[in-house]
């Protein structure tokens, strides 16, 4: 009976979805609104006008690089989340000195002892990670001719640290990250964004301006690649944050 | 100084990285962060009065981002409407002043939270404040989910098991509108091509004027959208845990100003397709109409079976939003103007009284009526701005609610609709009830809690904000006519297409 409800619902608000979405302009139509009005000018002229061969990167940095700042303000946003949620009196040094009391007797699940890492795993990580972290470096500083970005890379970077955590344990990879320099990393990018924005200001007048002077593209390429490395390094740090918040609770 | 055009910058720039920094220079000793996440939000006011001293010279001006002509960048807009930033500002600052000594006496929130909790906050008035002054559709959903995000973590942050209950029904609402929003501004893309707000205005009545479904379903999916945000009946089911759950300065943010993010969102849907002319919107208005009627009178009326103090006025925030949103769809000169202020003095009206509301709290640890009763003797001047905001929310003159609720009347009368006229009485006629049952709890019951009565009056960080609030529900309901004035040509441009 309820499964009944539930799906006459679901119908009855897919019914006016579907009338709608069957009148958009037909998929790949070369005439629709889409592919004439503003994408057509991002299209012809802005690999010359933003900057980078990518177009992707020209509108995601230049033409909409505000949206961008919004995201990755939004990434900050669930560190903040995560960490104002999960964060214990412990704090910081948690994951060193702080660990846990062993569960009581009784709980006889999880009192044995954890299985020990596969030797053939440690070392295939062991072996993979600098040719990760080599990739993800490649997609961060290649994003504005290649396909990639920041997103991209920083989200290689992330899911490199995890796996060594996972591995190798929390106690060998954090500590080598002192927590103030950890702090800078997490908020890396919103804040290349202020400040390569500012510098747009002395540039073009505007916030986020790129200078369009031909003469000056390697000042503008430059300004790309520093927004790059704030996402991807900015990304990966909140990324493995935001997974050692979990793990610990 | 107040030509200079990167106000606009810097209005949204500073609470978003003072948010960023606010871990970083607190990382030695947390109580740096509450003054850091003032000392954003001061510059974030200043920016914020040139900002407005410039609309009311000039009217509505823009600031295109990377130097891009509209529509090809992005277009931050400044309008009448984009001033409710002004009560973003002084609600915000006054409630980090309020959580100075609240946060640290909370003890569920445990210690190394406090930075990450002025960090939320800051992130969620600069994502308040970028939403309301921006000029294009997509970033409006980008600022939507910065302050919707930071809302959630904000509701669970103390960290009771009925905190997070709370928060995770408000994330599961909240991110169903989101996608609705997301979903309509990508059908409005695909029948215009362009995410401008001006430029598919235009648009809209030249290109898509034979794409009239997607638009209708646009137009419904956002004001759905932003009807959750906003918590009007029937998607306002999450709104009275949140709110009440929330330590209180949180509390008063979330209902003076987050839900209002959902009545500037609407007002912006309205621009856009009045000004296009593509549909009529009698339909959606009297949708809204009756809405705005249901939830101001079952608001009131749950408010008055509610004996804790917090839950009561969250109650009271929906049956207030009904207003505002019973002002949008009556649709005439009178209405809009008395709703778009309503935005503005409900949120010091329901900052004054949550934040009251949290210095009992903190004082005597008590949130029920019945535990607090004879509190009027041991904090005299919290209970003072209590009453006065409490008679503000009725609407009694000479207080900040009276002239807008009086306005919205007028504009029921004037649209010829008297019955939801005597609605809107009918709700303050419940609203008083609840007023009547608070003074008498507070100055004529005996009290059951003998301590109740030796507790001292709040501390001067709470007790300055509150006062300071208690002061603008009179004074703005005496100068009342200078917003009445200051919104009225930004209504007037939005239904000048009626021929209103």
């Amino acid at each position: 009976m309820k499964n009944a409800a539930v799906a006459s619902l679901l119908v009855i608000f897919a019914i006016p979805l579907l009338i709608a979405v069957a009148e958009l302009p037909p998929f790949g139509d070369p005439d629709a609104p889409i592919h004439t009005h503003i994408s057509a000018r991002y299209i012809e002229q802005g690999v010359e006008e933003a900057g980078a061969e990518n177009l992707v990167t020209g509108v995601l940095l230049n033409y909409r690089g505000f949206d961008t700042f919004g995201e990755v303000t939004v990434i900050f946003t669930a560190l903040a989340a995560a960490l104002a949620v999960l964060l214990t009196s412990g704090g910081v040094q948690y994951f060193q000195e702080d660990r846990p009391p062993a569960p009581p007797k009784g709980a006889d699940e999880s009192e044995r002892p954890p299985t020990p890492v596969s030797p053939v795993v440690l070392f295939v990580v062991r072996l993979l990670a600098p040719f990760i972290g080599i990739f993800a470096a490649f997609v961060i500083l290649h994003g504005h001719v290649t396909p990639g970005g920041g997103f991209q890379g920083g989200a290689i970077l992330g899911a490199m640290f995890i796996v060594l955590t996972i591995v190798l344990g929390a106690g060998k990879v954090r500590p080598r990250l002192p927590e103030p320099l950890a702090r800078w990393l997490q908020g890396a990018a919103p804040l290349s964004f202020v400040l390569i924005g500012a510098l747009g200001v002395a540039f073009t007048g505007f916030y986020l301006g790129f200078p369009p002077e031909h003469s000056l593209h390697l000042v503008r390429e430059l300004m790309m690649v520093v927004l790059e490395i704030g996402i991807g390094v900015g990304g990966a740090a909140i990324f493995a944050r935001i997974f050692l918040a979990m793990e610990a609770d | 100084m107040i030509e200079w055009p990167h106000w606009m910058a810097i209005v949204v720039l500073a609470p978003l990285s003072g948010a960023v920094l606010t871990p970083i220079v607190s990382l030695r000793d947390r109580r740096i962060a509450p003054w850091f996440a003032l000392a954003t939000m001061t510059v974030t006011s200043v920016a914020a009065l040139f900002l407005i001293m410039r609309v009311a010279q000039e009217g509505p001006f823009s600031y295109p981002l990377g130097a891009w002509t509209p529509p090809y960048g992005i277009e931050l807009r400044f309008d009448e409407f984009s001033a409710a930033i002004s009560v973003v500002c002084l609600v915000g600052s006054l409630a980090i002043l309020c959580s100075v000594r609240y946060t640290e006496w909370l003890r569920e929130l445990a210690k190394p939270r406090i930075p990450y909790y002025y960090a939320l906050m800051l992130l969620n008035l600069g994502g308040m404040i970028g939403f309301m002054i921006t000029g294009d559709l997509f970033n409006l959903f980008v600022f939507l989910e910065i302050l919707s995000l930071s809302g959630y973590a904000l509701v669970a942050v103390s960290g009771e098991r009925t905190a997070e209950m709370a928060a995770f029904k408000y994330l599961l609402m909240g991110a169903i509108s989101s996608l609705l929003v997301l979903f309509s501004v990508g059908i409005i893309f695909g029948i215009t091509g362009s995410l401008n707000m001006v430029d598919v205005t235009t648009r809209l009545a030249s290109v898509a004027a034979d794409a009239t479904m997607p638009a209708v379903l646009a137009l419904g999916a956002l004001t759905i959208g932003f009807m959750v945000k906003a918590a009007i009946f029937p998607v306002h089911v999450w709104l009275p845990d949140a709110h009440a759950i929330a330590p209180s300065p949180i509390s008063a943010v979330l209902s003076g100003l987050v839900v209002k993010v959902g009545i500037i969102g609407m007002l912006r849907v309205y621009q856009i397709y009045y000004g296009s002319g593509i549909l009529d919107l009698t339909v959606l208005n009297q949708v809204l109409l009756w809405l705005g009627a249901i939830s101001i009178v079952m608001g009131a009326f749950f408010a008055i079976f509610q004996d804790d103090i917090k839950l009561m006025l969250a109650y009271s925030t929906i049956s207030n939003i009904g207003y505002i949103v019973m002002g949008l769809g009556l649709s005439t000169n009178l209405s809009v103007i008395g709703g778009a202020v309503h935005v503005f003095n409900h949120a010091l009206i329901k900052a004054t009284l949550f934040l009251a509301a949290g210095a009992f709290i903190y004082r005597t640890g008590y949130r029920t009526l019945t535990d607090l009763r004879g509190i009027g003797r041991a904090m005299p001047l919290t209970s003072i701005a209590l009453s006065i905001g409490a008679v503000s929310i009725v609407g009694i003159p000479p207080t900040a609610g009276f002239l807008c609720k009086w306005y919205i009347a007028l504009g029921a009368f004037e649209a010829d609709q008297p019955m939801f006229g005597f609605a809107l009485i009918f709700g303050a006629l419940f609203i008083f009830i609840y007023y009547i049952r608070m003074v008498n709890a507070f100055y004529f019951q005996e009290p059951i809690h003998k301590e109740v009565l030796r507790v001292e009056e709040a501390p001067l960080t709470m007790l300055g904000p509150i006062l300071l609030l208690a002061a603008l529900c009179l004074i703005m309901g005496i100068l009342g006519r200078i917003p009445l004035t200051f919104i009225e040509p930004a209504a007037l441009r939005m239904l000048a297409p009626l021929g209103g």
